[in-house]
Protein backbone atom coordinates (compact mmCIF):
# COMPACT_ATOMS: atom_id res chain seq x y z
CA UNK A 1 0.00 0.00 0.00
CA UNK A 2 2.78 2.66 0.97
CA UNK A 3 4.77 2.48 -1.85
CA UNK A 4 1.79 3.14 -4.02
CA UNK A 5 0.88 5.98 -1.36
CA UNK A 6 4.13 7.64 -1.85
CA UNK A 7 3.50 7.66 -6.00
CA UNK A 8 0.27 9.42 -5.05
CA UNK A 9 1.46 11.96 -2.70
CA UNK A 10 4.38 12.73 -5.50
CA UNK A 11 1.85 12.77 -8.04
CA UNK A 12 0.09 15.60 -5.57
CA UNK A 13 2.42 17.62 -5.42
CA UNK A 14 3.59 17.77 -9.16
CA UNK A 15 -0.30 18.49 -9.79
CA UNK A 16 0.31 22.49 -9.66
CA UNK A 17 2.43 22.08 -12.61
CA UNK A 18 0.93 19.91 -14.74
CA UNK A 19 -2.42 21.57 -14.38
CA UNK A 20 -1.42 23.78 -17.37
CA UNK A 21 -0.40 21.01 -19.21
CA UNK A 22 -3.53 19.25 -18.56
CA UNK A 23 -6.51 21.80 -17.67
CA UNK A 24 -9.89 19.48 -18.04
CA UNK A 25 -8.18 16.69 -16.03
CA UNK A 26 -7.50 19.55 -13.07
CA UNK A 27 -11.04 21.14 -13.20
CA UNK A 28 -12.81 17.70 -12.88
CA UNK A 29 -10.67 16.96 -9.92
CA UNK A 30 -11.23 19.88 -8.61
CA UNK A 31 -15.11 19.51 -9.06
CA UNK A 32 -15.56 16.00 -7.47
CA UNK A 33 -13.15 17.25 -4.70
CA UNK A 34 -15.58 19.83 -3.44
CA UNK A 35 -18.67 17.02 -4.56
CA UNK A 36 -16.90 14.32 -1.87
CA UNK A 37 -16.19 17.19 0.57
CA UNK A 38 -19.44 17.86 1.05
CA UNK A 39 -20.35 14.77 0.77
CA UNK A 40 -18.05 14.04 3.81
CA UNK A 41 -19.35 17.31 5.32
CA UNK A 42 -22.62 15.71 5.76
CA UNK A 43 -21.67 12.16 6.67
CA UNK A 44 -19.80 13.39 9.68
CA UNK A 45 -22.89 15.35 10.40
CA UNK A 46 -25.01 12.37 10.03
CA UNK A 47 -22.40 10.42 12.23
CA UNK A 48 -22.39 12.77 15.07
CA UNK A 49 -26.08 13.29 15.13
CA UNK A 50 -26.31 9.04 16.01
CA UNK A 51 -23.49 9.46 18.04
CA UNK A 52 -24.38 12.21 20.52
CA UNK A 53 -27.58 10.74 20.59
CA UNK A 54 -26.36 6.98 21.99
CA UNK A 55 -23.99 8.87 24.18
CA UNK A 56 -27.23 10.44 26.00
CA UNK A 57 -29.24 7.16 25.30
CA UNK A 58 -26.19 5.55 27.38
CA UNK A 59 -26.92 7.31 30.66
CA UNK A 60 -30.37 8.12 30.70
CA UNK A 61 -31.06 9.23 33.90
CA UNK A 62 -28.34 11.57 33.62
CA UNK A 63 -29.63 13.08 30.31
CA UNK A 64 -33.37 12.78 31.61
CA UNK A 65 -32.55 14.71 34.24
CA UNK A 66 -30.62 17.32 32.64
CA UNK A 67 -33.68 17.34 29.69
CA UNK A 68 -36.37 17.68 32.75
CA UNK A 69 -34.40 20.83 34.27
CA UNK A 70 -34.75 22.21 30.55
CA UNK A 71 -38.45 21.32 30.33
CA UNK A 72 -38.96 23.68 33.78
CA UNK A 73 -37.20 26.34 32.92
CA UNK A 74 -39.22 26.23 29.15
CA UNK A 75 -42.46 25.67 31.02
CA UNK A 76 -42.92 28.46 33.18
CA UNK A 77 -42.86 31.22 30.30
CA UNK A 78 -45.01 29.23 28.50
CA UNK A 79 -47.79 28.64 31.23
CA UNK A 80 -47.45 32.28 31.42
CA UNK A 81 -47.83 33.41 27.74
CA UNK A 82 -50.99 31.07 26.97
CA UNK A 83 -52.34 32.93 29.53
CA UNK A 84 -52.27 35.95 28.44
CA UNK A 85 -53.03 34.46 24.83
CA UNK A 86 -56.44 33.74 26.02
CA UNK A 87 -56.69 37.19 28.17
CA UNK A 88 -55.49 38.74 24.56
CA UNK A 89 -58.45 36.36 22.99
CA UNK A 90 -60.61 38.01 25.76
CA UNK A 91 -59.87 41.65 25.10
CA UNK A 92 -59.75 41.68 21.61
CA UNK A 93 -63.60 41.01 22.18
CA UNK A 94 -64.13 43.33 24.75
CA UNK A 95 -62.59 45.51 22.37
CA UNK A 96 -65.06 44.83 19.60
CA UNK A 97 -67.92 45.50 21.92
CA UNK A 98 -66.38 49.17 22.74
CA UNK A 99 -68.80 51.81 21.73
CA UNK A 100 -69.78 55.09 22.47
CA UNK A 101 -73.68 55.67 23.67
CA UNK A 102 -74.44 59.50 21.71
CA UNK A 103 -77.50 61.03 23.90
CA UNK A 104 -79.50 63.44 21.72
CA UNK A 105 -81.25 66.99 22.34
CA UNK A 106 -84.55 65.72 23.88
CA UNK A 107 -86.17 68.59 21.50
CA UNK A 108 -85.61 66.31 18.54
CA UNK A 109 -88.08 64.46 17.15
CA UNK A 110 -87.48 61.16 15.49
CA UNK A 111 -86.73 62.22 11.80
CA UNK A 112 -84.51 64.75 12.70
CA UNK A 113 -82.86 62.20 14.98
CA UNK A 114 -82.83 59.64 12.09
CA UNK A 115 -80.69 62.59 10.30
CA UNK A 116 -78.54 63.36 13.09
CA UNK A 117 -77.33 59.21 12.74
CA UNK A 118 -77.03 59.57 9.13
CA UNK A 119 -73.75 62.49 9.97
CA UNK A 120 -72.46 60.39 12.33
CA UNK A 121 -72.35 57.29 10.22
CA UNK A 122 -70.86 59.85 7.30
CA UNK A 123 -68.23 60.11 9.97
CA UNK A 124 -64.96 58.62 9.16
CA UNK A 125 -64.11 57.39 12.66
CA UNK A 126 -67.28 55.40 12.62
CA UNK A 127 -67.92 51.62 11.72
CA UNK A 128 -71.93 51.85 12.49
CA UNK A 129 -74.49 53.73 13.83
CA UNK A 130 -77.54 52.48 15.67
CA UNK A 131 -80.52 54.85 16.14
CA UNK A 132 -81.94 54.08 19.46
CA UNK A 133 -85.52 55.88 19.86
CA UNK A 134 -86.68 57.62 22.67
CA UNK A 135 -89.68 54.79 22.57
CA UNK A 136 -87.09 52.17 21.91
CA UNK A 137 -84.65 53.27 24.49
CA UNK A 138 -87.57 52.97 27.21
CA UNK A 139 -88.61 49.41 26.11
CA UNK A 140 -84.73 48.37 26.74
CA UNK A 141 -84.77 49.92 30.17
CA UNK A 142 -87.71 48.40 31.41
CA UNK A 143 -86.96 45.19 30.17
CA UNK A 144 -83.81 45.54 32.07
CA UNK A 145 -84.81 46.77 35.03
CA UNK A 146 -88.46 44.69 35.09
CA UNK A 147 -90.36 47.54 35.97
CA UNK A 148 -92.44 47.76 33.28
CA UNK A 149 -95.35 48.68 35.56
CA UNK A 150 -93.97 51.61 37.78
CA UNK A 151 -92.42 53.07 34.32
CA UNK A 152 -95.49 53.01 32.38
CA UNK A 153 -97.15 55.29 35.03
CA UNK A 154 -95.06 57.77 33.57
CA UNK A 155 -97.21 60.70 31.60
CA UNK A 156 -93.89 61.16 29.34
CA UNK A 157 -91.35 59.14 28.37
CA UNK A 158 -88.04 61.29 30.00
CA UNK A 159 -85.52 59.47 27.90
CA UNK A 160 -83.60 61.10 25.15
CA UNK A 161 -83.11 59.44 21.63
CA UNK A 162 -79.57 57.58 21.06
CA UNK A 163 -77.16 56.35 18.85
CA UNK A 164 -75.02 53.49 19.26
CA UNK A 165 -71.71 54.23 17.58
CA UNK A 166 -69.10 51.74 17.07
CA UNK A 167 -65.30 53.13 16.59
CA UNK A 168 -63.58 51.99 13.46
CA UNK A 169 -60.36 52.09 15.52
CA UNK A 170 -60.84 51.03 19.23
CA UNK A 171 -57.92 52.01 21.16
CA UNK A 172 -58.30 54.58 23.59
CA UNK A 173 -57.08 57.57 21.61
CA UNK A 174 -58.31 56.93 18.57
CA UNK A 175 -61.82 56.41 20.26
CA UNK A 176 -61.31 59.38 22.95
CA UNK A 177 -60.80 61.71 19.32
CA UNK A 178 -63.61 60.03 18.06
CA UNK A 179 -66.01 60.69 21.23
CA UNK A 180 -64.78 64.74 20.71
CA UNK A 181 -65.49 64.75 17.14
CA UNK A 182 -68.91 63.49 17.89
CA UNK A 183 -69.62 65.87 20.65
CA UNK A 184 -69.50 68.86 17.74
CA UNK A 185 -72.22 67.53 15.59
CA UNK A 186 -75.55 69.24 16.05
CA UNK A 187 -77.94 67.78 17.74
CA UNK A 188 -75.72 66.03 20.16
CA UNK A 189 -76.07 66.89 23.61
CA UNK A 190 -73.48 64.08 25.38
CA UNK A 191 -70.91 61.71 24.19
CA UNK A 192 -70.77 58.87 27.37
CA UNK A 193 -67.91 56.59 27.08
CA UNK A 194 -66.31 54.13 29.73
CA UNK A 195 -62.96 54.50 28.91
CA UNK A 196 -61.13 54.05 32.07
CA UNK A 197 -61.58 50.14 32.58
CA UNK A 198 -60.51 49.69 28.68
CA UNK A 199 -57.08 51.20 29.03
CA UNK A 200 -56.38 49.49 32.64
CA UNK A 201 -57.41 46.41 30.64
CA UNK A 202 -55.23 47.29 27.72
CA UNK A 203 -52.25 48.83 30.81
CA UNK A 204 -52.34 45.06 32.19
CA UNK A 205 -52.29 43.18 28.74
CA UNK A 206 -49.03 45.47 28.04
CA UNK A 207 -47.70 44.05 31.59
CA UNK A 208 -48.44 40.59 30.90
CA UNK A 209 -46.75 40.88 27.60
CA UNK A 210 -43.54 42.31 29.02
CA UNK A 211 -43.06 40.00 32.13
CA UNK A 212 -43.73 36.78 29.70
CA UNK A 213 -40.82 38.25 27.45
CA UNK A 214 -39.00 39.14 30.73
CA UNK A 215 -39.44 35.80 32.17
CA UNK A 216 -38.99 34.32 28.46
CA UNK A 217 -35.63 35.57 27.96
CA UNK A 218 -34.50 34.68 31.72
CA UNK A 219 -36.15 31.16 31.70
CA UNK A 220 -33.33 31.02 28.40
CA UNK A 221 -30.77 32.45 29.67
CA UNK A 222 -30.92 29.54 32.14
CA UNK A 223 -31.76 26.89 29.72
CA UNK A 224 -28.11 28.23 27.88
CA UNK A 225 -26.66 27.81 31.52
CA UNK A 226 -28.02 24.34 32.01
CA UNK A 227 -26.99 22.75 28.82
CA UNK A 228 -23.61 24.84 28.81
CA UNK A 229 -22.70 23.03 32.35
CA UNK A 230 -23.68 19.75 30.74
CA UNK A 231 -21.61 20.44 27.99
CA UNK A 232 -18.72 21.68 30.01
CA UNK A 233 -18.67 18.26 31.47
CA UNK A 234 -18.94 16.26 28.57
CA UNK A 235 -16.00 18.49 26.95
CA UNK A 236 -14.06 17.70 30.39
CA UNK A 237 -14.46 13.89 30.39
CA UNK A 238 -13.69 13.96 26.17
CA UNK A 239 -10.03 16.05 26.62
CA UNK A 240 -7.88 13.54 25.66
CA UNK A 241 -9.68 13.10 22.37
CA UNK A 242 -10.34 16.55 21.73
CA UNK A 243 -6.36 16.59 22.53
CA UNK A 244 -5.50 14.02 20.15
CA UNK A 245 -7.79 15.01 17.38
CA UNK A 246 -6.58 18.53 17.41
CA UNK A 247 -3.07 16.94 17.30
CA UNK A 248 -3.51 14.92 14.01
CA UNK A 249 -5.23 18.20 11.99
CA UNK A 250 -9.07 18.45 13.07
CA UNK A 251 -10.83 22.04 12.86
CA UNK A 252 -12.50 23.85 15.57
CA UNK A 253 -15.85 22.60 13.59
CA UNK A 254 -15.06 19.11 13.71
CA UNK A 255 -14.48 18.42 17.57
CA UNK A 256 -17.43 21.22 18.37
CA UNK A 257 -19.81 18.83 16.15
CA UNK A 258 -20.58 15.97 18.50
CA UNK A 259 -20.84 18.63 21.23
CA UNK A 260 -23.20 20.96 19.22
CA UNK A 261 -25.24 17.89 18.42
CA UNK A 262 -25.43 16.78 22.16
CA UNK A 263 -26.85 20.21 22.65
CA UNK A 264 -29.07 20.37 20.50
CA UNK A 265 -30.84 16.98 21.22
CA UNK A 266 -30.60 18.07 25.32
CA UNK A 267 -33.16 20.86 24.09
CA UNK A 268 -35.44 18.76 21.97
CA UNK A 269 -35.65 16.58 24.67
CA UNK A 270 -36.04 19.54 26.79
CA UNK A 271 -38.79 21.25 24.45
CA UNK A 272 -40.83 17.47 24.36
CA UNK A 273 -40.93 17.18 27.76
CA UNK A 274 -42.22 20.61 28.38
CA UNK A 275 -44.74 19.85 25.63
CA UNK A 276 -45.85 17.35 27.29
CA UNK A 277 -46.38 18.57 30.58
CA UNK A 278 -48.20 21.38 29.44
CA UNK A 279 -50.42 19.52 27.76
CA UNK A 280 -51.17 17.29 30.71
CA UNK A 281 -51.46 20.54 32.49
CA UNK A 282 -53.81 21.99 30.49
CA UNK A 283 -56.15 18.39 30.37
CA UNK A 284 -55.73 18.63 34.17
CA UNK A 285 -56.87 22.01 34.82
CA UNK A 286 -59.23 22.18 31.75
CA UNK A 287 -62.43 20.44 33.69
CA UNK A 288 -62.00 22.59 37.26
CA UNK A 289 -61.36 26.01 35.12
CA UNK A 290 -64.52 24.89 32.79
CA UNK A 291 -66.42 24.60 35.47
CA UNK A 292 -65.78 27.72 37.46
CA UNK A 293 -66.21 29.96 34.33
CA UNK A 294 -69.60 27.42 34.25
CA UNK A 295 -70.66 29.18 37.29
CA UNK A 296 -70.20 32.89 35.92
CA UNK A 297 -72.33 31.74 32.87
CA UNK A 298 -69.21 32.77 30.81
CA UNK A 299 -67.85 30.14 28.14
CA UNK A 300 -63.78 29.48 28.73
CA UNK A 301 -61.99 27.79 26.53
CA UNK A 302 -58.64 26.43 28.01
CA UNK A 303 -55.59 27.75 26.03
CA UNK A 304 -53.33 25.21 23.95
CA UNK A 305 -50.23 25.67 22.09
CA UNK A 306 -51.57 24.58 18.94
CA UNK A 307 -49.57 23.37 15.79
CA UNK A 308 -47.57 26.85 15.37
CA UNK A 309 -46.67 27.06 18.95
CA UNK A 310 -46.17 23.70 19.76
CA UNK A 311 -43.17 23.70 16.70
CA UNK A 312 -41.94 27.30 17.92
CA UNK A 313 -41.19 25.58 21.00
CA UNK A 314 -39.77 22.90 19.97
CA UNK A 315 -37.26 24.66 17.53
CA UNK A 316 -36.44 27.33 20.03
CA UNK A 317 -35.59 24.91 22.69
CA UNK A 318 -33.59 23.18 20.31
CA UNK A 319 -32.19 25.53 19.00
CA UNK A 320 -31.04 27.46 22.64
CA UNK A 321 -29.36 23.61 23.25
CA UNK A 322 -27.21 24.35 20.60
CA UNK A 323 -26.49 27.67 21.66
CA UNK A 324 -25.31 26.80 24.52
CA UNK A 325 -23.30 24.19 23.75
CA UNK A 326 -21.69 25.91 21.35
CA UNK A 327 -20.73 28.83 23.74
CA UNK A 328 -20.06 26.05 26.15
CA UNK A 329 -17.14 24.44 23.80
CA UNK A 330 -16.27 27.62 22.13
CA UNK A 331 -15.05 28.67 25.80
CA UNK A 332 -13.26 25.43 26.90
CA UNK A 333 -11.43 24.52 23.38
CA UNK A 334 -9.45 27.96 23.90
CA UNK A 335 -8.32 26.18 27.29
CA UNK A 336 -7.77 22.80 25.54
CA UNK A 337 -4.05 22.89 24.07
CA UNK A 338 -2.39 19.81 23.51
CA UNK A 339 0.21 18.74 25.48
CA UNK B 1 11.65 19.08 3.73
CA UNK B 2 12.10 20.98 6.86
CA UNK B 3 14.18 24.24 7.83
CA UNK B 4 15.02 25.98 10.63
CA UNK B 5 16.73 29.40 10.27
CA UNK B 6 18.11 30.69 13.04
CA UNK B 7 15.63 29.55 15.37
CA UNK B 8 14.89 30.52 19.18
CA UNK B 9 11.95 29.74 22.25
CA UNK B 10 11.57 31.20 25.19
CA UNK B 11 9.41 29.86 27.56
CA UNK B 12 7.62 32.28 30.53
CA UNK B 13 10.19 35.40 29.18
CA UNK B 14 13.14 33.73 30.50
CA UNK B 15 13.70 29.99 30.27
CA UNK B 16 15.43 29.41 27.15
CA UNK B 17 14.53 25.93 25.36
CA UNK B 18 16.02 26.64 21.90
CA UNK B 19 18.73 28.76 20.94
CA UNK B 20 19.72 29.64 17.60
CA UNK B 21 18.95 25.97 15.66
CA UNK B 22 19.96 26.11 12.24
CA UNK B 23 19.45 22.54 10.20
CA UNK B 24 17.77 21.77 6.87
CA UNK B 25 16.11 18.06 6.51
CA UNK B 26 16.13 17.05 2.84
CA UNK B 27 12.75 15.60 1.80
CA UNK B 28 12.65 11.64 2.02
CA UNK B 29 15.38 11.62 4.89
CA UNK B 30 15.42 9.93 7.75
CA UNK B 31 16.72 11.98 11.17
CA UNK B 32 17.51 11.44 14.44
CA UNK B 33 17.03 14.25 16.94
CA UNK B 34 19.47 13.09 20.44
CA UNK B 35 19.80 14.53 23.70
CA UNK B 36 19.05 14.38 27.43
CA UNK B 37 15.60 14.87 28.54
CA UNK B 38 15.14 18.73 28.79
CA UNK B 39 17.66 19.31 25.71
CA UNK B 40 15.15 20.55 23.42
CA UNK B 41 13.66 17.82 21.50
CA UNK B 42 9.96 18.06 22.19
CA UNK B 43 9.98 21.75 22.31
CA UNK B 44 11.57 21.67 18.58
CA UNK B 45 9.10 18.59 17.66
CA UNK B 46 6.10 20.76 18.82
CA UNK B 47 7.54 23.62 16.50
CA UNK B 48 7.06 21.88 13.81
CA UNK B 49 3.94 20.65 14.33
CA UNK B 50 2.49 24.40 15.03
CA UNK B 51 2.07 24.00 18.67
CA UNK B 52 4.09 26.26 19.59
CA UNK B 53 5.58 29.04 17.86
CA UNK B 54 9.41 30.56 17.58
CA UNK B 55 10.39 33.04 19.53
CA UNK B 56 12.70 34.26 17.12
CA UNK B 57 13.67 32.72 13.65
CA UNK B 58 12.19 31.10 11.20
CA UNK B 59 10.63 27.47 10.30
CA UNK B 60 9.88 25.78 6.89
CA UNK B 61 8.05 23.17 6.33
CA UNK B 62 7.41 21.94 2.40
CA UNK B 63 8.57 25.46 1.38
CA UNK B 64 5.99 27.21 3.58
CA UNK B 65 6.88 30.06 6.85
CA UNK B 66 4.29 27.84 9.25
CA UNK B 67 4.77 30.97 11.00
CA UNK B 68 2.40 32.71 8.56
CA UNK B 69 0.04 30.03 8.44
CA UNK B 70 -3.69 31.52 9.63
CA UNK B 71 -5.27 29.64 12.77
CA UNK B 72 -7.76 28.61 10.09
CA UNK B 73 -5.29 26.57 8.02
CA UNK B 74 -3.10 24.67 11.16
CA UNK B 75 -5.65 21.55 10.90
CA UNK B 76 -4.78 21.08 6.97
CA UNK B 77 -1.41 21.66 7.93
CA UNK B 78 -1.28 19.50 10.74
CA UNK B 79 -3.39 16.61 8.36
CA UNK B 80 0.00 16.41 6.43
CA UNK B 81 2.45 15.05 8.92
CA UNK B 82 2.06 11.99 10.80
CA UNK B 83 2.74 12.12 14.45
CA UNK B 84 3.29 8.91 16.92
CA UNK B 85 4.06 9.67 20.55
CA UNK B 86 5.58 7.76 23.10
CA UNK B 87 2.34 7.29 25.10
CA UNK B 88 0.62 6.49 21.78
CA UNK B 89 -2.40 8.58 22.54
CA UNK B 90 -4.48 5.89 21.93
CA UNK B 91 -8.58 6.26 22.53
CA UNK B 92 -9.25 3.68 24.77
CA UNK B 93 -13.37 3.61 24.22
CA UNK B 94 -13.10 2.79 20.61
CA UNK B 95 -11.22 -0.44 18.78
CA UNK B 96 -8.35 -0.71 17.03
CA UNK B 97 -9.72 -0.11 13.54
CA UNK B 98 -11.34 3.15 14.51
CA UNK B 99 -8.00 4.22 16.32
CA UNK B 100 -6.35 3.72 12.82
CA UNK B 101 -9.07 5.55 11.00
CA UNK B 102 -9.56 8.95 12.80
CA UNK B 103 -7.79 10.44 10.74
CA UNK B 104 -9.14 9.55 7.55
CA UNK B 105 -12.31 10.55 9.46
CA UNK B 106 -11.04 13.76 10.09
CA UNK B 107 -10.37 14.54 6.62
CA UNK B 108 -13.78 12.87 5.27
CA UNK B 109 -12.34 10.02 3.57
CA UNK B 110 -15.37 7.71 2.01
CA UNK B 111 -15.70 4.87 4.36
CA UNK B 112 -15.25 2.41 2.02
CA UNK B 113 -11.57 3.47 0.90
CA UNK B 114 -10.89 4.59 4.80
CA UNK B 115 -11.55 0.73 5.47
CA UNK B 116 -9.11 -0.57 2.88
CA UNK B 117 -6.26 2.38 3.73
CA UNK B 118 -6.64 1.38 7.55
CA UNK B 119 -6.73 -2.48 6.75
CA UNK B 120 -3.52 -1.33 4.79
CA UNK B 121 -1.79 0.51 7.48
CA UNK B 122 -2.41 -2.36 10.34
CA UNK B 123 -1.21 -4.90 7.63
CA UNK B 124 1.94 -3.17 7.41
CA UNK B 125 2.30 -3.35 11.37
CA UNK B 126 1.55 -6.76 11.36
CA UNK B 127 -1.37 -5.96 13.37
CA UNK B 128 -4.56 -6.51 11.02
CA UNK B 129 -5.62 -9.34 12.85
CA UNK B 130 -6.22 -7.44 15.77
CA UNK B 131 -8.38 -4.80 14.51
CA UNK B 132 -11.55 -5.72 16.12
CA UNK B 133 -9.37 -5.60 19.85
CA UNK B 134 -9.49 -2.56 22.11
CA UNK B 135 -6.57 -1.04 22.91
CA UNK B 136 -6.43 -1.71 26.38
CA UNK B 137 -6.13 -5.19 25.39
CA UNK B 138 -2.70 -5.01 23.56
CA UNK B 139 0.61 -5.34 24.96
CA UNK B 140 2.92 -1.89 24.99
CA UNK B 141 4.74 -2.36 21.79
CA UNK B 142 1.55 -3.42 20.00
CA UNK B 143 0.02 0.04 21.23
CA UNK B 144 2.71 1.63 19.83
CA UNK B 145 2.32 0.10 16.47
CA UNK B 146 -1.11 0.93 16.34
CA UNK B 147 -0.08 4.22 17.03
CA UNK B 148 2.35 4.07 14.38
CA UNK B 149 -0.32 2.72 11.92
CA UNK B 150 -2.49 6.33 12.72
CA UNK B 151 0.10 8.39 11.55
CA UNK B 152 0.80 7.04 8.24
CA UNK B 153 -2.54 6.02 7.36
CA UNK B 154 -3.29 8.98 5.45
CA UNK B 155 0.63 8.79 3.70
CA UNK B 156 1.91 12.11 5.34
CA UNK B 157 4.79 13.13 3.48
CA UNK B 158 6.32 13.77 6.95
CA UNK B 159 6.18 11.94 9.75
CA UNK B 160 7.41 12.81 13.34
CA UNK B 161 8.23 10.68 16.24
CA UNK B 162 8.79 11.84 19.74
CA UNK B 163 10.29 8.58 21.84
CA UNK B 164 8.27 5.97 20.04
CA UNK B 165 10.88 3.13 21.70
CA UNK B 166 10.49 4.75 25.26
CA UNK B 167 9.09 2.50 27.18
CA UNK B 168 9.97 -0.43 25.09
CA UNK B 169 12.59 -3.14 25.14
CA UNK B 170 15.59 -3.37 22.87
CA UNK B 171 14.43 -6.09 20.95
CA UNK B 172 10.54 -4.63 20.40
CA UNK B 173 12.74 -1.19 20.17
CA UNK B 174 14.58 -2.27 17.18
CA UNK B 175 11.09 -3.52 15.11
CA UNK B 176 9.65 0.21 16.07
CA UNK B 177 12.70 1.59 14.11
CA UNK B 178 12.90 -1.06 11.21
CA UNK B 179 9.10 0.03 10.67
CA UNK B 180 10.28 3.69 10.68
CA UNK B 181 12.89 2.80 7.97
CA UNK B 182 10.48 0.86 5.70
CA UNK B 183 8.46 4.11 5.54
CA UNK B 184 11.41 6.29 4.62
CA UNK B 185 12.56 4.18 1.91
CA UNK B 186 9.59 4.79 0.20
CA UNK B 187 10.22 8.41 0.28
CA UNK B 188 8.71 9.68 3.75
CA UNK B 189 10.47 12.01 5.42
CA UNK B 190 11.35 10.74 9.21
CA UNK B 191 12.53 12.47 12.74
CA UNK B 192 12.57 10.73 15.23
CA UNK B 193 13.35 12.28 18.94
CA UNK B 194 15.46 9.65 20.99
CA UNK B 195 17.56 8.99 24.02
CA UNK B 196 18.45 5.54 23.00
CA UNK B 197 21.87 6.49 21.84
CA UNK B 198 22.84 2.48 21.76
CA UNK B 199 19.88 2.18 18.91
CA UNK B 200 20.69 5.22 16.93
CA UNK B 201 24.28 3.92 16.78
CA UNK B 202 23.38 0.75 14.89
CA UNK B 203 21.01 2.27 12.61
CA UNK B 204 23.36 5.03 11.03
CA UNK B 205 20.85 7.71 10.18
CA UNK B 206 21.84 11.47 10.48
CA UNK B 207 21.92 12.47 13.89
CA UNK B 208 21.28 15.64 15.65
CA UNK B 209 22.22 16.46 18.72
CA UNK B 210 20.48 18.74 21.69
CA UNK B 211 22.04 20.29 24.25
CA UNK B 212 20.72 22.42 26.58
CA UNK B 213 18.48 24.03 23.40
CA UNK B 214 21.45 24.45 21.60
CA UNK B 215 22.44 22.35 18.55
CA UNK B 216 26.13 20.99 19.17
CA UNK B 217 26.06 18.57 16.44
CA UNK B 218 24.51 17.58 13.23
CA UNK B 219 26.17 14.16 12.34
CA UNK B 220 25.72 12.57 8.59
CA UNK B 221 29.28 10.79 8.86
CA UNK B 222 27.53 7.82 10.75
CA UNK B 223 27.15 5.62 7.27
CA UNK B 224 30.52 6.25 6.19
CA UNK B 225 31.88 5.74 9.61
CA UNK B 226 31.82 2.25 9.31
Amino acid sequence: MSSGASRRNEGRAAAPASRAAAPRRGARSHRTGLDSRLRAWSRHHRAMARDSAHRLLRRPLGSLLTMVAIAIALILPCALWLVMDSAKALDTELDESATLTVYLSASLGEHQAMDVADTLRAQPGVAGARLVTAAEGMAEFQQALGLEDALSELEENPLPASIIVSPRDVSPQAVNELSGQLDDVEGVDEVRLDMAWLERLNRLAELGQRLTLALGVLFGLGVLLIVGNTIRLAVESRRQEIEVVTLIGATHAFVRRPFLYSGAWYGLGGGLLAWGMLTLGGQWLAAPVQALAQSYGATFVMPSLGTEGSAILLVSSTLLGWLGSWIAVSRHLKDIRPR
Amino acid sequence: MIAFEHVGKRYGGRFEALADINFSVQRGEMVFLTGHSGAGKSSLLRLIMRLERPSRGRILVAGYDIDRLHTSQIPFYRRQIGVVFQDHQLLFDRDVFANVALPLEIQGVEPHEAARRVRAALDKVGLLHREKALPIELSGGEQQRIGIARAVVNKPALLLADEPTGNLDPQLSADIMRLFEDFNRIGTTVMIASHDLALIARLRHRVLRLRDGRLIADEHAAREAV
